[in-house]
């Protein structure tokens, strides 16, 4: 029988990583398009979106997933939100090494965004209209957030402690980060963590209606930024125990320090603007690391390209950082990726971990502008070279749920 | 449509009507729940409030703020989609409004997972406190009741309607303190934990036990006792047959012959992530010594010959089996 929670014996290490995005359907796709500082937000074909006021989102092309087989299942029952899943999940397990179909006793923890919703919103259109109930059932399978995660289970027989977050835009972020406590405190020797979301239409009415989203494509810390451009996609990353990796012969991208969640207990939807709450969030990951700030050489940060976000959000890092933030690059992959939503936190951690692995920090797609209200290293144009010791991963969430996951260079 | 509805409800002598109607209806009945737990500290908080956390199981909080926005979608404009209700078609919706309510800037995290989301609150509650995160989490489960999440059952045959067995859905909310220092006179510990999962399906439980063995033979041993230290079982009986079956052979396996006290609750308040935390809170107060939870065991359980609960129980196990094969079992003790 483990120790009952023996904390802090274990090094947790990503050692795959799977990513479905706008850029591309793979993780290899993604990063070499990221750090090229192109831009996946384009015209929205998922539905009609003439009725709305934008018309653009970072769409994935699903056209070229690899999509693993559930057995026994007809794929029209499979959502598209899981489908990103299990490619994510499929990517990543190949890339760490991981060939088998036995039974794995590991943790599987996901953040759970829309789910099936897409699919059901056919369903609840008819059904509002007047239509049949007896119609729908495949298109109400997936209603549960957690309907991803035990499509993964299924696919790759994951029979560990499974778990699905949902604080919204942070779901994800905290879901790698307990997946690495789970490995740290001896619950599982691997975890597959990460998130996935897929686009809809209640997203897009409802940014839409909180005119938060922009007519053009995002553009993060920018002057001249007017929202964010939603996204859908996912990422799911292996952690696991360090010693199981070593003795498997597994290389890491990096090693999760630690993780820091907090509420700023302020509003639904707006920040506390003066970065206080914030900067307690940055300052929990960092104490929960064990590293202080003049460690950090990157952040990843949350930078949806709101009016109200971007500011609270680099007023936290002056706090924490002081005049040191003007020489620390901080980079959104939001400009590049969109705004995933349940699955932006798992796609940041997964940029994270890569740029770490490959010494190269990527760009802020649609920055050019520099705000006074913003005053930090946005990384214009493409992605530079920089060696990174240790990166923070930053995400803001609905409610005022804000997380940051610490990643170091695995050793 | 089968569910189990907090009809009386009203958040009057408990939340301003201004504050009330701005939240939506899980929200409500999770700040009355959670104004009902942190009561027993009066006046004198004992911890921060930056220091305390929030942990919260739903089914389906969101549904039908959800359902809302989409009428309007669909049936007006999506240029009237409602502002207003948006944030709370987000399942941690109810958990958040609660944090803006009582100021609590702690960890704030909500879990979905269908049946298993409440215990799940508890369960990850203990693991941040463990964790130094937070000095004291309210560990919650909020369900609210919709036609889109019964239609959705329905047509899978899951509830209960005239001669077909199956769940009711519940409706409600609930919520626990727990703390690493929680004063002098704690309710009760809570001793162990553990999850495990039986891949199948998001709609289906697993052919076999095993997960849920798992989970409570886990539980049991991280809680430095043995199977036969068991006083009562909170049964996770839900009214489907299916469910009955993989009890009944999980707890053979757990408990061997021996046969400690059960108590059957969905029947009271229905099945989903609010009523996982109702039974964990009839388990606590049970370790507690507060009462004996003298409901008969369900049939299953009662035919294999586990009887009612008649004394004061010291250790208790209750479980949690979610469509998809997720498991999970807690275990609080007398303290």
């Amino acid at each position: 029988m483990p120790p009952l929670y023996s904390r802090r014996m274990r090094e947790a290490w990503i050692t795959g990583i799977g990513l479905v995005t706008a850029l591309g359907p793979d993780r290899e796709t993604t990063w070499r398009r990221l750090v090229a500082g192109e831009s996946g937000i384009g015209p929205l074909t998922l539905f009609d979106p003439s009725e709305f006021r934008t018309s653009i989102a970072a769409q994935v092309d699903v056209s070229g997933l690899a999509i693993p087989l559930l057995q026994g299942l007809p794929i029209r029952h499979t959502s598209r939100a899981s489908r990103f899943a299990l490619a994510a999940a499929a990517e990543a397990m190949r890339d760490a090494g991981f060939q088998t179909v036995e039974a794995h006793p590991w943790a599987l923890v996901l953040g759970g965004g829309t789910a099936g919703l897409f699919e059901a919103e056919a369903f609840v259109a008819r059904r509002l209209r007047g239509g049949p109930l007896v119609r729908g059932l495949g298109e109400l399978v997936e209603v549960p957030q957690d309907a991803p995660t035990d499509r993964i289970a299924q696919a790759f027989n994951v029979t560990g402690p499974r778990i699905t977050v949902t604080t919204a835009c942070s779901s994800s972020t905290i879901a790698v980060g307990l997946a690495a406590e789970l490995v740290c405190d001896g619950e599982a020797p691997v975890a597959l963590a990460g998130g996935t979301d897929a686009l809809c239409r209640l997203t897009y009415a409802g940014f839409n209606s909180l005119h938060a989203v922009d007519t053009e494509p995002a553009k993060p810390y920018d002057r001249r930024r007017k929202g964010l451009s939603l996204g859908e996609g996912a990422a799911v990353l292996v952690v696991e125990d360090a010693s199981h990796a070593r003795a498997r012969g597994a290389r890491p991208y990096a090693r999760v320090l630690g993780y820091g969640v907090t509420n700023d207990a302020f509003h639904m939807t707006q920040p506390e603007p003066s970065g206080a709450a914030w900067e307690r969030t940055v300052r929990a990951a960092l104490v929960d690391a064990g590293v202080s700030e003049t460690d950090v050489d990157y952040i990843n940060g949350h930078g949806t390209a709101t009016e109200q976000n971007d500011p609270a959000e680099c007023a936290a890092y002056r706090r924490v950082f002081g005049g040191r933030l003007a020489d620390l690059p901080v980079s959104s992959v939001k400009g590049a990726v969109g705004h995933c939503l349940c699955a932006a936190g798992a796609i940041e951690a997964a940029a994270t971990a890569l740029a770490i692995a490959r010494a190269i920090v990527p760009p802020t797609s649609g920055f050019a502008e520099a705000d006074p209200a913003c005053p930090v290293d946005a990384v214009p144009d493409k992605g530079r070279s920089g060696d990174i010791r240790v990166a923070l991963s930053s995400s803001f969430a609905f409610g005022g749920n804000s997380a940051v996951l610490v990643l170091g260079r695995a050793t | 449509m089968p569910v189990a509805v907090c009809r009386d409800f009203s958040t009057a002598n408990v939340l301003p009507p201004l504050v009330a109607r701005r939240l939506d209806r899980p929200s409500r009945l999770l700040a009355v729940a959670a104004r009902e737990a942190l009561a027993a500290f009066g006046d004198q908080f004992p911890w921060e409030r930056e220091r305390v956390g929030i942990t919260a199981g739903t089914w389906n909080a969101g549904t039908s703020a959800l359902l809302e926005v989409l009428r309007t979608v669909f049936l007006a404009s999506p240029d009237e989609a409602p502002p207003a209700q948006f944030p709370s078609t987000v399942a941690n919706a109810p958990a958040s409004q609660l944090g803006i309510l009582e100021k609590l800037g702690g960890p704030n995290i909500t879990f979905a997972e269908k049946q298993v989301g409440g215990l799940r609150a508890i369960a990850e509650a203990g693991r941040m406190l463990l964790a130094r995160r937070a000095d004291a989490v309210l560990a919650c489960g909020a369900d609210e009741a919709d036609w889109l999440n019964a239609e959705g059952y329905l047509r899978l045959g899951a509830l209960r309607t005239d001669g077909h067995p199956g769940m009711v859905l519940c409706e409600g909310a609930a919520a626990l303190v727990l703390a690493r220092d929680p004063g002098s006179q704690p309710l009760a510990a809570l001793a162990g934990w553990a999850s495990a999962a039986t891949p199948a399906p998001p709609y289906k439980y697993p052919d076999g036990p095993s997960s849920v063995v798992q989970a409570c033979t886990t539980a049991i041993a991280r809680a430095g006792i043995t199977p036969r230290d068991i006083d009562l079982v909170v049964s996770m009986a839900n009214g489907i047959p299916a469910l009955d079956e993989l009890e009944l052979t999980a707890l053979a396996q757990v408990l061997g012959p021996y046969r400690p006290a059960a108590v059957g609750a969905s029947e009271r308040f229905g099945e989903g992530a609010a009523a996982g935390t109702l039974r964990a809170l009839i388990a606590a107060l049970a370790a507690g010594g507060a009462t004996t939870p003298a409901w008969d065991p369900p049939p299953h359980l009662a035919g294999a010959g586990f009887p009612t609960a008649t004394g004061r129980a010291r250790t208790v196990l209750v479980a949690a089996l979610a469509g998809g094969g997720s498991a999970l079992a807690l275990v609080f003790t007398a303290v």
